[in-house]
């Protein structure tokens, strides 16, 4: 017998440089936080930033995430277990950023992700790897106005996303996701000065739908006589704060996030993790966005991020890159 | 232009709250409510008790006449328990229904997915056992893997058994009529009966089942105490049964609750787990007669496997385990074995969606119900649809249980004493979807529970054999589908399993309520 220990990871940050125009530059940033609850995983793909592509523009992208943990909290416990030793996790996301009309975008994502642990392990369990969920995420920009010393946007964004593939949720830390139904809405707002530097903030309410495992029993706190799982309902907040350079050509950015479950059930002692687990994160990252000013459309990013705080969560350790390139259609 | 696309995201944010608060309420119980039984077994008080001698062996009083102003009070004591039911003990009503041992099957399924937890190691590697003689731990005791928990069901289910025996007896021998038939004016919860009232057989369950759990669950005994008040008070609150009629059998209940206790306690269940110089002599013993052995696989590695000697716990029909022992397992590096060997690996290359559903559908793993909980599940089914009284309800789980355990046992002598790997310690960077459980390969005990169990709902329920030996059957394969058990171990364990249920097939061809 053996214990299956939960995952949970944070998702690409993808920055995202559309055409620069005279004194408008746009750009985005794709926040997709990815939480395992339990052994469901929840995909959130959060739009967080406040700026936005023109219409008739796209922008393709492709992110290469490699996310681990050692240690994972067990409730609010942080332990390792040789059960699944380090458990990886890698994460391949295509994504395109639409233009719709002026102030209103369309973002969609289609990971793939495979996960494993490191070898020697005590469970020897095979890993996972599919695609996880399709991401949709429809952004408005209500506002953006210059003010004397910079100039302020205020974004909104619903986002929805659902498993592309029947993988399965309850098989944590690999499974691919928490193969539930997501909903988020999304509030971001942000201010530039005129020196380059900027400072953002962005608050969600995540609601998860209900996952189907492969049994008809489980225990959270109790008894449940069905295959379905619910997946707890979230709240993420984020705060970045960041500077351009040369001229809008390259950007730095430091953020903190955090995604708290409303409900849900803690990993029992060494046992496996499941998607109804109330699941916590603290998150801090940075990072780094750069486009060449002499191969038109494209740039490069890269990100680093760690998780310092959590609860029924990898402590996981992400470090992701990827090229984006924009154009006219 | 704008001021469209707005409204179009107000009413996409609409649309969505709506599809939120569809939210469901998740089922945290078994679906069934009361029901008439399909019959009464007027007889059943002769049926042969499992470990009681006679009904008559228990020292029930023979009730007061229901003109009696004894009678009369505690009629008036009933009725003014029902009027006035606040929601909540409207709900307990029909929680507990008229066929009450499920639910009390449901508490054990529950607590066994509460302390199904194996202990993990130590931050030095060691690894600590849960002992009944400090329940609280760290590590809580108990650790109710399948063994444990086969025999807390076999237990329980013997005990509701016996004192039902007992209390069907004292039914049929005084004929008290319900306190309905006596005041028309009281309209029972649970329809109108005619099963004598005295004793009260749903307190017979109560207390034989709190008296079961809380020796098998010591930590829970609070939680038990409560859950049986209830059930209890719920029996005067559904208008089923007078103080007196609850009170003897409650009586019946804990007098057949101690026998089963008894019997648990010289079970040779305390000396299943043993120290490691034993486990290593039994492992020696394999080595010496066959030439291979099984080697735990976690990190650190267990000292100890999963109780080795639980074989040698005593048995409720099979006079000596090795009457039931299978033949030997290929032996390593044979074709057979080879084979085997090939096949897993082609499993494992060539994982579909429905191998990984069986495999996780009959999993029944750490912090779940077991196995056997899972079989206990459709029996309930069945017991339901047909339509089971009692009596017949709590035989039928009785014997099954005790087929699981026995059949449990068979497996466990198998194991340790042919102590065979498992896949993952003989095939190289071979992966499984499911967990490698802390004991030998050789045989499946998911196959020989399944079979046993299947057995024995095929002698209760003929007319649905099919599907429950087809489900056996799947259940056998599920392991296999998740690596962690060779086919033969399945195949023999499915034999194993139904050669078990041989002898408490026969024990029930004889009990009298064929």
């Amino acid at each position: 017998m053996y214990a299956r220990a939960q995952g949970a990871v944070y998702q690409p940050k993808l920055l995202i440089n559309p055409q620069t125009t005279m004194n408008n530059y746009t750009r985005m940033l794709l926040v997709a936080a990815c939480l395992f609850a339990g052994d469901g995983l929840l995909l959130a793909q959060t739009p967080t930033d406040a700026v936005m592509m023109k219409p008739r523009e796209a922008c393709l992208a492709v992110m290469y995430d490699h996310g681990k943990f050692d240690e994972y909290w067990e409730g609010s416990k942080l332990r390792t277990n040789a059960t699944i030793a380090t458990v990886h996790r890698r994460t391949i996301m295509p994504m395109i950023a639409i233009g719709i009309i002026d102030n209103l975008n369309v973002i969609i994502s289609t990971p793939y992700v495979r996960t494993k642990s490191d070898e020697p392990n005590g469970g020897k369990l095979e890993g996972a790897k599919g695609f996880q969920d399709f991401g949709l995420v429809v952004k408005y920009r209500f506002l953006n106005r210059e003010t004397e010393t910079g100039k302020v946007a205020f974004v909104g964004a619903l986002g929805f996303s659902t498993p592309m593939t029947n993988y399965l949720s309850d098989y944590l830390p690999y499974s691919l996701g928490f193969g539930a139904p997501e909903v988020s809405g999304r509030a971001i707002v942000q201010y530039e000065w005129n020196s380059g530097f900027y400072a953002r903030a962005s608050g969600a309410y995540l609601w998860r739908g209900e996952t189907e495992a492969e049994r008809d029993y489980y225990y959270a706190n109790g008894s449940y006589y069905t295959a379905w799982m619910d997946v707890p309902n979230a709240v993420n907040f984020q705060l970045v704060a960041g500077k351009w350079f040369f001229g809008h050509s390259f950007h730095v950015e430091a953020l903190y996030n955090s995604t708290t479950c409303l409900s849900g059930d803690d990993i029992r002692a060494y046992n496996a993790a499941q998607p109804t687990n109330r699941v916590e994160v603290g998150q801090v990252g940075l990072n780094a966005q750069y486009f060449f000013p002499n191969i038109k459309g494209f740039g490069v990013l890269a990100y680093y991020s760690q998780i310092i705080s959590g609860r029924n969560m990898g402590k996981f350790t992400n470090l992701g890159a990827g090229l984006t390139y924009q154009f006219k259609f | 232009m704008k001021k469209r696309y707005i409204l179009s995201l107000l009413g996409a944010c609409l649309t969505m709250l709506f599809v939120v608060s569809c939210d469901r309420e998740l089922p945290v119980n078994l679906n069934y409510k009361h029901y008439d039984f399909a019959s009464l077994d007027p007889n059943g008080g002769t049926w042969t008790p499992v470990l009681l001698s006679s009904p008559e062996q228990l020292d029930v009083p023979e009730p007061a006449d229901v003109n009696s102003a004894e009678y009369q009070s505690e009629l008036a004591d009933l009725k003014a328990a029902m009027s006035n039911l606040t929601s909540q003990q409207r709900s307990a009503i029909e929680y507990w229904t008229n066929n009450p041992a499920i639910r009390w099957m449901e508490i054990a399924m529950e607590l066994v997915a509460k302390y199904n937890l194996i202990p993990g190691p130590n931050p030095d590697g060691t690894y600590t056992l849960p002992s009944p003689a400090n329940p609280a731990g760290p590590p809580p005791f108990p650790f109710a893997h399948p063994a444990y928990s086969s025999r807390a069901y076999a237990h329980l289910t013997v005990a509701q058994f016996d004192g039902l025996i007992a209390a069907w007896h004292y039914k049929f021998l005084w004929e008290r009529p319900t306190p309905s038939q006596v005041d028309p004016s009281i309209e029972p919860a649970y329809g109108e009966s005619e099963l004598p009232s005295y004793p009260s057989h749903g307190a017979v369950i109560a207390a034989a089942s709190r008296d079961v759990l809380t020796a098998m669950f010591p930590l829970e005994k609070d939680y038990l105490a409560a859950r049986a008040a209830e059930h209890l008070n719920s029996l005067m609150w559904a208008g089923e049964a007078v103080q007196s009629d609850i009170e003897v059998g409650e009586y019946i209940g804990s007098e057949v609750a101690k026998l089963a206790l008894a019997r648990a306690s010289t079970d040779g269940m305390s000396k299943a787990q043993t120290p490691k110089p034993v486990s290593d002599s039994i492992k020696q013993s394999a080595i010496d007669r066959f030439g291979w052995h099984w080697e735990n696989q976690e990190i650190p590695q267990r000292p100890v496997g999963l109780a080795p000697l639980y074989g040698k716990v005593k048995m409720w029909s099979v006079p000596n385990v090795e009457l039931t022992r299978p033949g030997p397992p290929p032996a390593i590096g044979s074709a057979e074995y080879q084979a085997d060997v090939e096949l897993l690996i082609s499993h494992q290359n060539n994982m579909t969606e429905e191998k990984r559903r069986i495999a996780n559908y009959w999993q029944d793993g750490l912090g779940t119900y077991t196995p056997p909980g899972h079989w206990n599940t459709i029996a309930f089914d069945y017991i339901v649809k047909y339509k089971l009284n009692p009596l017949r309800t709590a035989r039928t789980l009785a014997y099954m249980n005790m087929a699981i355990q026995d059949a449990g046992i068979s497996c466990w002598d198998a194991k340790y004493f042919y102590h065979y790997p498992r896949p993952i310690q003989q095939i190289p960077s071979f992966k499984t979807i499911a967990g490698t459980p802390n004991f030998p390969s050789y045989t499946s005990g998911h196959s020989t529970f399944s079979a046993a169990a299947a057995e024995v709902l095929t002698r209760i329920f003929p007319q649905e054999g099919e599907i429950f030996r087809e489900w056996a059957e799947e259940a056998a394969i599920s392991r296999v589908y998740g690596g962690i058990h060779w086919s033969f171990d399945s195949e023999v364990g499915l034999e194993q399993g139904r050669d078990v249920a041989s002898y408490t097939i026969a024990a029930m061809e004889s009990d009298g309520a064929e």
